[in-house]
């Protein structure tokens, strides 16, 4: 939290002024040709102004909240306890050899993550309308911060899972050095996605409307719940299409020593994770130009 | 490209508005149905406007710039196009140096936040880094005036001090080139003073300044070079002497010199060789004669007016009036109540009006001559000739529509009435 103490002293008189740039920059302002343009190094003057977004979604997200931060682990644990006595217990789907509590946990840690982001970047451009219309910053980093945010929340209850392994006795294999990439495959499936939705729900609103159904049909399409096994061998290639299950695959592979991985469910998912980000960022910037028009 | 800081050529920027805005994937599909079953009708275009057209001008480092117009004449868009928030549809702009937008004060603040954290909030999303707003931290606090409240969240503030808070980060921002978007006269007027100081210190800087604004005060206090622009183009460009009785004349109700001012035109009819009585020539002067457009407080205007009274007979009661910038007749004086003689028709004639020292607030009149009959009911004539400012650091149209001071008095210990200008002096032993 970035603080100053205000003190006052009679002696100074005059801040000397903020040194500036010697050589000034020249900016030319025109209609955008051609497709898009990357434009990558204004995005990397604007970082402070992700991390002061970054900070500002997180401050606010639990502001005058008794318990805070104990938000950000309360959902995965009561949807955990809630898919163990449904699914777990009723229903009695197979878990992996794995008790099916810390099963559904090692699944439900990215899938909020996930889920949280594309919500919340779902709508974010509109939200900032106000920013948009008035300030020129790359508007790349409002999702951004949307998809940066929510790793807070993970971070958090990633300490619950590690508590939860311990209690569960069970052990992590080699594979959990791979656990930061899977991490990686999560962001980057979520930027994808939340730059495609951030930039259609400026132009068509329907889109932040369908957003809720779009996370609740995701998550049953996702192993989150039962497990990919629990798919006929014929589906597996169409189903892992979805991301999410080469990354809940990692995550199972990586915490809970699963024996064996899907890889080919895996190499899928993190194509598909790179074609929905490069893609993104592409429609994203062409439909930038005319984000302060139609906001 | 050595010091011009902005070299704007043929900027351009075309809008669809109304139905031509689709929202939803509803509308859109609804529209291209639509356009599919009316195909062989020509396509209306009400649906594009041209915010700004052919608009080209230079700015040189350290110039401050106004950009004055009546509403929608592009001005916003303009500095829009130049901040980099829209793209214009034709033209280019070439910049020079860093440049930092004012368009709207507080954009970005969130009420959830304390002051402090906006204070860091709004610093970065105007552009300063980290480092910036650290080293302008106590400078940005002592000029809002806030300090007591600095931790509290913003959503408790009154108007008055988030307006300042907001005004005080962005007073801050110091880069080569400061856009501004009509956001000088916020708060009270001790605030509102602190900010004509930060804009006059913003003159001594080299900063290149591009202002908006409505107000003329500012203008011709701060720029050296004004941009008349009129619907999306640029009407003119010269000093505040040339330009603003320009825009003032247009904004006035009349297009030209001597028109008739709307409220008359329906009773006069439109051909002035049919008028019983035309205003030919007008002036106006100050105490000594010489032309001026800008009158202290107390000041005396003459006005010099030039007539032809075409009516045999007819000797008009001459009234002239001085019209508010905000349409208030703030005071009329009549030849036959004050008496003038005036030589009756048919004839050319002039006058010649000494007002009393001006105790109007200040604001822009216009001056506008009629000529009635003794009753004030026949209309024969009515033009408008002229318009002049009142200057005054304190009395504006909030005082109401004119000021002079009173005789105050209060009792002493004693319970005598006293007081400075009162009529009852008691001797102190």
């Amino acid at each position: 939290m970035p603080s100053a103490t205000v003190t006052t002293s009679a002696a100074e008189e005059r801040v000397p002024p903020f040194p500036k740039p010697k050589v000034l920059p020249i900016t030319v302002v025109q209609p955008s040709k051609g497709w898009f343009q990357l434009d990558l190094r204004t995005l990397w003057e604007y970082r402070e102004l992700l991390y002061f977004l970054v900070w500002r979604d997180i401050k606010v997200r639990y502001k005058q909240t008794a318990i805070g931060a104990a938000w950000a682990i309360c959902q995965p644990l009561l949807t955990m306890m809630i898919f163990a006595i449904i699914f777990g217990k009723f229903a009695k789907f197979p878990s992996d050899n794995v008790p099916y509590p810390i099963f559904a946990f090692a699944g439900l840690l990215p899938w909020i993550y996930f889920s949280q982001s594309i919500s919340r970047s779902g709508a974010s451009l509109v939200a900032d309308a106000t920013l948009i219309r008035k300030i020129y910053f790359p508007r790349f980093v409002i999702p951004a911060a949307s998809v940066v945010a929510p790793l807070v929340d993970f971070a958090l209850s990633f300490l619950i899972l590690l508590v939860m392994m311990g209690w569960y006795h069970v052990r992590p294999s080699w594979a959990t050095l791979l656990l930061p990439l899977f991490v990686g495959l999560a962001v980057c499936a979520a930027m994808g996605v939340s730059l495609w939705l951030s930039a259609l729900n400026v132009r068509y609103r329907d889109v932040g409307h369908a957003i809720p159904f779009l996370v609740q049909f995701w998550m049953y399409a996702s192993p989150v719940a039962y497990p990919l096994s629990l798919v006929p061998q014929r589906w597996h290639l169409i189903y892992s299409l979805n991301p999410i299950v080469a990354v809940v695959e990692g995550f199972r592979w990586g915490l809970l020593g699963k024996q064996t991985p899907e890889l080919g469910a895996i190499l899928i998912g993190s194509v598909v994770s790179l074609i929905l980000l490069v893609s993104g960022l592409i429609f994203f910037k062409r439909m930038e130009r005319s984000f302060a028009d139609i906001v | 490209m050595n010091d011009t800081a902005i070299r704007a050529l043929g900027l351009a920027k075309e809008y669809k508005i109304g139905e031509a805005q689709h929202n939803t994937l509803r509308d859109q599909i609804m529209a291209g149905a639509r356009s599919l079953l009316r195909r062989g009708i020509k396509r209306q275009r009400h649906d594009r406007f041209w915010a700004l057209r052919d608009v080209s001008f230079e700015v040189k480092k350290g110039e401050m710039v106004g950009i004055i117009g009546h509403n929608g004449a592009g001005k916003s868009t303009l500095l829009k196009i130049l901040s980099r928030i829209t793209e214009p549809t034709l033209g280019r702009a070439e910049i020079q140096g860093r440049v930092g937008s004012l368009l709207e004060v507080g954009t970005g603040f969130h009420f959830e936040l304390t002051g402090r954290e906006n204070v860091y909030l709004y610093g970065a999303i105007l552009g300063m880094s980290k480092a910036e707003i650290d080293s302008k931290f106590k400078k940005i606090v002592e000029f809002s005036e806030i300090e007591q409240f600095l931790d509290t969240a913003v959503k408790h503030y009154s108007s008055g001090m988030y307006v300042r808070l907001a005004f005080a980060v962005a007073a801050h921002l110091d880069p080569e080139i400061l856009l501004i978007d009509e956001v000088l006269s916020v708060g009270d007027l001790a605030f509102q003073r602190k900010c004509m100081e930060q804009a006059r210190s913003l003159r001594e800087s080299d900063a290149t300044v591009v202002v908006v604004s409505h107000n003329m005060f500012s203008i011709k206090a701060m720029c050296d070079r004004v941009i008349y622009l009129s619907h999306g183009k640029v009407l003119a460009d010269g000093t505040p002497a040339e330009i603003i009785p320009l825009y003032e004349r247009d904004i006035l109700g009349g297009a030209g010199e001597l028109d008739t001012p709307r409220w008359a035109q329906a009773r006069l009819g439109s051909d002035m060789e049919k008028r019983s009585v035309t205003v030919t020539g007008m002036q106006i002067l100050d105490e000594v004669g010489q032309p001026r457009s800008v009158f202290d407080f107390g000041e005396r205007v003459r006005v010099q007016v030039k007539y032809q009274i075409r009516q045999r007979s007819l000797r008009p009661n001459f009234v002239v009036a001085l019209i508010r910038s905000d349409g208030i007749s703030a005071c009329n004086y009549s030849s036959s109540l004050d008496g003038l003689n005036v030589a009756p028709g048919p004839g050319e004639g002039e006058f010649e009006l000494l007002l009393p020292p001006v105790k109007l607030v200040a604001d822009l009149y216009a001056v506008h001559v009629m000529a009635w009959d003794e009753k004030f009911q026949q209309l024969y004539g009515a033009q408008i000739g002229g318009s002049f400012h009142v200057r005054h650091d304190l009395f504006n149209s909030h005082f109401g529509v004119y000021h002079e001071a009173a005789d105050w008095s209060s009792p002493n210990s004693r319970g005598e009435r006293v007081g400075e200008n009162s009529a009852v002096k008691v001797e102190t032993p």
